[in-house]
């Protein structure tokens, strides 16, 4: 594929790197000839020396006629405008990175739509994604986020005999939001139908916005889990987001950050998070805030040793699981050594972003059940997807199949029967593996192969 | 969009003559002149804001091929043409070398949904390398029409 990066620092750099790697045809831009020059004799890409907002160097790197565009220079608002211009000019995809969380707000206005760019990154989001998905909830065998951390999958074992077990699933009234996916019974898995009922000692997935799923488990469960302790050291972007994300009642947060104007804002932001000014890297600091007795450290600040340090410190306090956020790749191999449970690196996690939007296919990502043939698929609409010709209650899905959720403009939606799937929608699946192909075909799978 | 859309038959140059980038460009944009798709009063306005874009960047894209264009009020519809130089003419490529493959394109401003589509169209079927190959080999008119009518029709670029 042909891929025109923007910007040739840190993120750009790793990017074609990895793009090369992968056999595309690379093109950077950035606007420092000591840049190009430099990524030019290291990498086997082209490097075109100017800025990526300017008409004439976006042509000079083959824009018009590019498979993907990537914007991840250092400014946002460079990365919006280049990343439109690219799409205007015919780049078939088109993605930016942006640092402010107010871009990727639609609240207000909605960048991304008056920019069409397919898609906006933050990269201290998706770090956070990532940190919550190395957090298994209590009570949970698995628990996977999905469309952008707005759907969560867990998995629980039914061991209290309550009202609900024997009951098709259809009379149970459970919330909108939420579907039981899967039950395991006697070594068997399926998708749950209408008709189903959940017995003892079933294993079943639950699908849903986090509330509904919390809702939905008080059904299957007598007593409510016990709270997940987690202490979170630095308030910045990614903090933050770590925050939102985990923000609910399954989970007790304590966050900590030394700038008392960040505070501020955390405390003014963040209702359920205990928000403290305190420099995480005292020991004094992590023996008061009761760090050995939380159940997950996780250590966001922008320095990697300093984070380390801090995780170093929890686990001599006692914490049993430690997580990181660790920018150096050099560091991958102690990290583990150290004890830190997990460690995340904002440019893997970038990077797996873009390699899957560089799947041909309308895939975004696909998971197993653990212990059976089904798997969870996110799927994009595509223009001119024979999906979008059915009302859904038509759809000629095979069998074994499930629409779970529709994700449209941000907004996470169980769909009703005479919905229709809109290009740029994303949908939330179960099927079974021998009938995914077959599922594909109305996502345009063959037609892009 | 395709070649037949705005590429003028009767302005296409197996042989240019020029031999630097201001002749040349004055070279293709005369070829549209003689086919009746611009108007001579307009060659001497139309040359310069070529050349002026030029000199913000060119486009001179690298292996032997450039795409100068502009948009100009004096033409209705998109007009473009071709144009073959087998010794290449120096146009400050990005890799340096000379170019042997040149379109032109003029588009009116009011249609910059067009223009872009043009320009995408002409940088898609550019990077395929027999397309340009076939293209700078081309001896006649006739030829290089042939291989445009070939790439409209997919021959080319899959």
């Amino acid at each position: 594929m042909r891929i025109v990066v923007l910007g040739a620092g840190t993120v750009g750099t790793w990017i074609a790197d990895l793009l090369c790697q992968h056999r595309h045809s690379v093109t950077v831009i950035d606007n420092s000839s000591e840049n190009t020059q430099r990524i030019n004799e290291e990498l086997d890409v082209k490097g075109v020396t100017g800025s990526a907002s300017e008409s004439s160097i976006l042509f000079q790197a083959g824009v018009l006629g590019a498979d993907i565009c990537l914007a991840v220079t250092g400014s946002d608002e460079v990365n919006l405008v280049a990343a439109s211009m690219a799409k205007a000019m015919g780049a078939r995809r088109s993605i930016a990175r942006a640092f402010g969380p107010i871009f990727r707000d639609r609240s207000t206005f909605d960048y991304e739509r008056h920019f069409r760019i397919d898609r906006l990154l933050s990269l201290e989001h998706l770090s956070a994604v990532e940190l919550a998905r190395g957090l298994q909830g209590p009570g949970s065998l698995a628990t996977e986020s999905l469309a952008d951390g707005k759907l969560q999958m867990q998995e629980i074992t039914v061991r209290d005999s309550t009202a609900a077990l024997g009951q098709p699933l259809k009379d149970l009234s459970l919330p909108s939001g939420v579907r039981v996916g899967t039950i395991y019974r006697d070594g068997n898995m399926w998708i749950a139908g209408a008709e189903d009922h959940v017995q003892l000692e079933d294993r079943i997935t639950l699908i849903g916005q986090r509330q509904d799923i919390v809702d939905v488990k008080d059904k299957f469960q007598r007593k409510a889990d016990p709270k997940l302790g987690v202490v979170i050291a630095g308030g910045g972007e990614t903090g933050y987001h770590l925050c939102r994300i985990l923000e609910d009642r399954r989970y007790a947060i304590t966050l900590m950050e030394h700038d008392p104007e960040r505070c501020e804002f955390l405390a003014a932001n963040l209702t359920h998070v205990t928000v403290i000014q305190a420099d995480a890297q005292r020991r004094a600091v992590l023996e008061e805030e009761r760090v050995g007795t939380a159940d997950v450290f996780a250590a966001c600040t922008g320095d990697d040793e300093n984070n380390i340090m801090a995780c170093v410190e929890a686990k001599e306090l006692g914490c049993k699981r430690m997580m990181a956020i660790v920018q150096r790749p050099d560091y991958a191999n102690v990290v583990g050594k150290l004890g830190i449970t997990v460690a995340v690196s904002p440019r893997d996690v970038m990077a797996k972003q873009i390699l899957s939007f560089l799947n041909k296919g309308p895939v975004i990502s696909r998971a197993m059940l653990p212990g059976g043939n089904i798997g969870v698929f996110e799927i994009e609409v595509n223009e001119d997807a024979p999906a979008t010709q059915y009302d859904l209650l038509s759809l000629p899905l095979p069998p074994s199949c499930l629409i779970i959720a529709v994700m449209r403009q941000d907004f996470v939606q169980v769909p009703g029967a005479n919905d229709r799937l809109k290009p740029g929608d994303l949908v939330v699946a179960l099927v079974d593996d021998a009938a995914a192909e077959k599922m594909l075909t109305l996502f345009n799978m063959k037609a892009l192969t | 969009m395709k070649f037949s859309d705005f590429v003028c038959q009767d302005a296409i140059r197996a042989e240019l003559s020029a031999d630097d980038k201001e002749s040349v460009i004055r070279e293709l944009v005369s070829a549209l002149v003689e086919s009746g798709r611009v108007a001579e009063s307009d060659h001497e306005d139309i040359v310069k804001a070529i050349i002026k874009r030029e000199e913000l960047g060119s486009t001179g894209i690298g292996r032997g091929v450039a795409v100068p264009h502009t948009k100009h009020p004096s033409v209705e519809r998109l007009v473009g043409t071709v144009g073959i130089s087998h010794d290449g003419v120096d146009f400050d490529s990005l890799d340096g070398e000379k170019v042997q493959l040149l379109f032109l394109l003029i588009s009116p401003p009011d249609r910059p949904g067009d223009h872009l589509r043009a320009l995408e169209n002409i940088s898609r079927q550019l990077r395929d390398e027999m397309f340009c190959k076939f293209l700078k080999q081309s001896k006649s008119c006739a030829d290089i029409s042939q291989l445009l009518e070939e790439a409209d029709n997919n021959q080319f670029v899959s």
